[in-house]
């Protein structure tokens, strides 16, 4: 380990800081200048090797000039509304498929008025709320995935 | 003596059947003119290979190229057109024969297939032989091939040479797609929209079946009797088995017969990478100076460190 600063517990601000859960930017590694000045450059020199690198060994594809009369025969959004693309299609009544598109941020609403019902922050602590965020997060994948197979294997995967 | 007609009769079959088969793979069946000669450019706008209007059932094909490749360099294009071996088609004078592999391969602008010349002697003997030919004498970088025995060549090897943009100024170092159609067995449909012996047919009228009589040609006239006692007469050329029976009755566009086609068409689609060498090597040497000033920025850390350690300031 390098250097490290340890709590002056001596000092009653930093005591009043701990006691709110608060102050811990006082003790540990200093920030300045061992991390901002030496290993934030080393971070930075990292992102742009690895953005450059793409850039020249996987450029990205021209696509075909757009035609507006001229549908692909496979459509797909942009990857982040596959889940909701796949609800969409596999849905027969179409008002059906609206709604439950526009359920997924209207769910998300809720979520701020919901979560402080139960005080822990620990989400073992919070079986209901992250049982409905691990469901929740394997549904989307699952329907994203979906979305990108033929619509007989939209639901199932071609698993079974 | 019946039994011993039969016996003469079916070897005379067979002897005429390879005959015709031998015929079959020599002329005829050269779908691919189809395409030249009623599209100018083999891929729509859509997306989809003009293929697909003639070979109506949808199989899977595969593709594979370099992730990127060299001006002026030769490379090879893997085409996999998998199919089970064992599966006879109706051939067009409706015996039972092996299925043909056809492809069209769409490169990007100014590749071409490489000239024999250019190729060296291991991947001249992974192309076997086969004739590339050209879509038409100015989409050059559009290539066809087939139809060829499947057995030899559901694997198809692409020797492409690369253009160099230092001499052709219409090509650049990008990334671009390559476009592959792949067919196995015989179409369904000729161009006029008729359709061939390998399809399925329908009644055109509602009725009860009255007759079915074969011709000595194998071609099969399915008599219907309309409610209004007028007749119809489908015609059933060799290869589709007839599925209805005298006396049978029937709606207008029931099958007559089955579908007898085993193949199918399939489209891919994968990119590549027109690479200048001088783009690589500039990027090696970036990222050696990149990885040498992330390492003097530790070691000036560890060193300042000690300086904090020792003055005890931090």
């Amino acid at each position: 380990m390098g250097v490290t600063k340890k709590p002056d517990l001596a000092d009653p601000v930093l005591r009043a800081k701990l006691a709110k859960g608060m102050g811990h930017n006082y003790y540990g590694e200093p920030a300045w200048p061992n991390d901002l000045l030496y290993m934030f450059p080393v971070v930075i020199l990292g992102t742009f090797a690895g953005c450059i690198g793409l850039a020249i060994l996987q450029p990205s594809a021209i696509g075909e000039p757009a035609n507006p009369f001229a549908t692909p025969l496979e459509i797909l959004p942009e990857w982040y509304f596959f889940p909701t693309f796949n609800l969409l299609r596999t849905i027969p009544n179409k008002l059906l498929g609206v709604l439950s598109m526009a359920a997924v941020p209207a769910g998300l609403l809720t979520v701020p008025f919901i979560e402080n019902i139960n005080k822990f922050q620990n989400p073992f602590r919070r079986p209901v709320a992250s049982t409905v965020f691990i469901v929740g997060v394997t549904t989307a994948v699952w329907l994203g995935i979906g979305a990108t197979l033929p619509i007989d294997k939209a639901i199932t995967l071609g698993l079974f | 003596m019946n039994s011993w007609m039969s016996f003469v009769s079916r070897s005379m079959f067979t002897a005429v059947g390879c005959f015709m088969m031998l015929l079959n793979t020599a002329s005829a069946e050269a779908y691919p003119i189809f395409a030249q000669q009623n599209y100018p450019e083999p891929r729509e706008a859509t997306g989809r290979i003009v293929c697909a209007n003639c070979h109506l059932a949808q199989k899977p094909v595969d593709l594979e190229t370099p992730q990127a490749v060299l001006p002026n360099s030769v490379f090879e294009a893997v085409v996999k057109i998998p199919y089970d071996q064992q599966v006879k088609q109706v051939l067009a004078n409706g015996k039972k024969g092996g299925l043909n592999v056809g492809a069209v391969l769409i490169l990007p602008e100014g590749f071409e297939i490489a000239p024999p010349e250019k190729l060296s002697t291991e991947v001249a003997e992974k192309v076997k032989g086969i004739y590339f030919q050209p879509y038409s004498p100015e989409r050059k970088n559009i290539v066809v091939v087939g139809p060829l025995p499947g057995k030899k060549y559901n694997e198809m090897t692409f020797p492409i040479l690369a253009p160099d943009p230092a001499t052709d100024s219409s090509v650049h170092y990008l990334n671009y797609p390559i476009y592959l159609g792949g067919n196995r067995g015989r179409g369904q449909v000729y161009p006029d929209g008729k359709k061939s012996n390998n399809n399925l047919y329908n009644a055109s009228g509602g009725g009860v079946v009255r007759s079915i009589t074969t011709k000595e040609s194998g071609e099969r006239e399915v008599l219907i009797e309309t409610k209004d006692s007028a007749n119809v007469v489908d015609i059933i050329p060799p290869g589709p088995t007839v599925v209805v029976k005298q006396g049978q009755s029937i709606k207008e566009g029931d099958a007559l017969t089955n579908n007898p086609n085993v193949g199918g068409f399939g489209q891919a689609e994968t990119e590549i990478i027109l690479q200048n060498p001088a783009r690589v090597q500039g990027l090696i040497v970036f990222l050696a100076f990149t990885t040498i000033g992330q390492v003097f920025l530790v070691i000036k850390k560890k060193q300042f460190e000690k300086v904090q350690l020792v003055e005890m300031n931090f």
